[in-house]
């Protein structure tokens, strides 16, 4: 994969999405479902940006007309420049679908090869792309497996290989950890990451909250279609009038000095309590170890 | 990813043109996934045993000819099985990208969804091909065994030469395997709308009759006075194709032969019904929401 950042600030916007509205007909008498409602947005390029909601909220629906899969009924959406029901959009875009299925005979290799030269790599780098490819998502044990014997993580994993063949600038993975354990959701996390790293833009959808504010840098929140909130994860969690000091445990006299401290110099401590690690990374460090990802792969 | 590889993935700007390799990689899946399949396997054993054991019902050969009778078993055997499979196949492997979600995946990728429908086609027809390639060379091999017996039993009866053109047979072949192509377009141009398997494999096997039938209204347009009535059945006649045209194998078996301008005009007239029904699947398709 690509080791240096590319130009993130490259215009245009890696994905412009302009007044889109998404109706689907629900019956013959031209009734109609509104998935999506007058949607306005910007994904910035070299960026992760979190797309939230519940179900019904119109993610997916977002996420097909982003891809050129569905039409929209009023509005536009560009990917890259280029308006995103042409098939040039999807020439820069790499896509990982909610619980992914993929031809059950095809081997790792077979899989990702097909999707390579359907994207139209070129045959003289095939055979090291897909390798190389296959690694990076931490498949190379169990590449000449038949995608039928893969686990729910492999699978996502595969997904992402084939995703990631072609070298695609905008990646779209959509709830790329659901019904994955911890250890695979991690694992996935840290392939985000490195994504990032490498310039590329990631559009991601999951209910995972805490894994969305682990990675992204924006998030917008969809509910019935409409957009009701955009913003950068910082600024939208975060407390600016509060700070937290972490401190080794305090006797409790000293803690009453620490309250008089502050109080003389007009403030208050709001709140004396413990630490508490997250159960998903209390679960990681007594789960995971070194050489347990190969050996999922061989198991 | 080395820097050159990168540079080669994106130097590639502009519109996307239609590529017959994709075509090709999208048929040879299909291939893969229907000679995988059971149905297939199924009808294609069922078709070889009948054309096999057309010799044990030559007693039962209806005041025709054994031989005469041996090449309308098999031909009934290719026609009525190749008619099934065409049907169930073509249903299947296109239902089966759609609610596998495959087909997500595989039209995320800059791919024209008119590649995606005739590479469907083009592997239904591979698929069909092999079928009426071992069925056919089946029934060759019968005929030329059952041939070669009765002309040591009854040298008499063979001094104009052989009575079964074996050429014939392969062109008749051929010709059938045309006819599924354009029942595999026609299926696929109602999976191309439809919402589920069954509705198109049923309204697929009515087709099948209507087209079977057809020459009926064509021979009833001729007859008609009331241009009312005439235009319906003239329209009716040219939106079916005729698939009593590809019935070709009457002669075979008596000593008649094939015309090739016959087969000729035939094989345009079957290119024809497939362009027009692809185009109009993919034209369907174009907006259909994945």
């Amino acid at each position: 994969m690509s080791d240096s950042p590319a130009a993130a600030n490259a215009s245009p916007a890696a994905i412009e999405i302009r007044g889109l509205t998404k109706d689907f007909p629900v019956n013959l008498r031209s009734l109609k479902l509104r998935a999506v409602d007058n949607l306005s947005l910007t994904v910035p390029a070299g960026q992760v940006f979190g797309l939230l909601g519940p179900n019904g909220s119109g993610k997916s629906t977002t996420i097909k007309v982003i891809l050129g899969l569905l039409e929209a009924t009023v509005g536009e959406c560009r990917v890259f420049g280029v308006p995103s029901g042409r098939v040039e959009s999807r020439r820069n875009v790499g896509y990982l679908p909610e619980a992914p299925y993929f031809y059950r005979y095809l081997s790792g290799t077979e899989l990702v090869t097909f999707y390579a030269r359907v994207c139209g790599v070129e045959k003289t780098r095939l055979r090291d792309r897909v390798r190389e490819v296959l690694d990076w998502v931490g498949l190379s044990g169990a590449a000449d497996r038949r995608v039928g014997t893969y686990s729910k993580g492999m699978l996502q994993r595969v997904g992402l290989a084939q995703a990631l063949v072609h070298d695609p600038r905008l990646v779209v993975l959509d709830e790329p950890t659901a019904g994955v354990d911890p250890v695979g959701s991690a694992e996935m996390c840290e392939l985000i990451l490195k994504l990032k790293q490498q310039g590329k833009t990631v559009l991601i959808t999951s209910h995972l909250l805490a894994q969305i504010e682990d990675v992204c840098d924006r998030v917008a929140i969809l509910d019935r279609g409409k957009l009701i909130l955009e913003g950068e994860v910082g600024e939208l969690i975060g407390q600016r009038e509060r700070q937290a000091l972490i401190v080794d445990p305090l006797p409790e006299a000293d803690l009453a000095a620490l309250r008089e401290w502050l109080a003389a110099r007009g403030h208050a401590l709001a709140a004396v309590e413990q630490p508490r690690a997250r159960l998903d990374q209390l679960f990681l460090s007594k789960v995971a170890r070194p050489g347990r990802v190969e050996e999922r792969h061989q198991s | 990813m080395s820097t050159e590889t990168m540079t080669a993935l994106k130097s590639e700007t502009g519109r996307v043109p239609f590529s017959l390799e994709r075509l090709r990689l999208i048929a040879g899946n299909t291939f893969l996934e229907a000679v995988r399949q059971k149905l297939f396997n199924f009808l294609l054993l069922l078709a070889v045993a009948l054309v096999a054991s057309a010799q044990f019902f030559r007693e039962f050969n209806f005041g025709s000819s054994e031989l005469k009778f041996i090449a309308d078993f098999g031909f009934g055997a290719l026609v009525f099985f190749g008619s099934t499979l065409t049907i169930a196949t073509t249903a299947q492997l296109f239902f089966s990208e759609i609610e596998n979600r495959t087909a997500l995946t595989l039209l995320a990728k800059p791919i024209w969804r008119a590649e995606f429908i005739f590479g469907k086609w083009l592997g239904v027809f591979a698929v069909v091909g092999v079928f009426c390639a071992v069925t056919i060379g089946l029934l060759v091999g019968l005929l030329f065994y059952r041939e070669n017996a009765i002309m040591t039993l009854h040298p008499d009866a063979f001094e104009g030469g052989r009575i079964i053109n074996y050429a014939d047979i392969l062109l008749v072949g051929g010709l059938q395997w045309l006819k599924f192509g354009v029942l595999a377009g026609i299926v696929l141009l109602i999976a191309s709308f439809s919402n589920t398997n069954l509705y198109t494999v049923i309204t697929g096997f009515f087709v099948l009759v209507i087209c079977h039938l057809q020459y009926l209204a064509r021979d009833a347009y001729g007859q008609i006075d009331s241009l009312l009535v005439r235009l319906p059945v003239m329209v009716l006649s040219y939106v079916f194709p005729n698939f009593q045209l590809f019935n070709l194998a009457d002669s075979i078996g008596q000593g008649g032969g094939v015309e090739a301008m016959v087969a000729v005009r035939v094989s345009l007239y079957a290119l024809i019904y497939i362009a027009v029904f692809g185009g109009l699947a993919v034209y369907s398709f174009r907006n259909r929401e994945i």
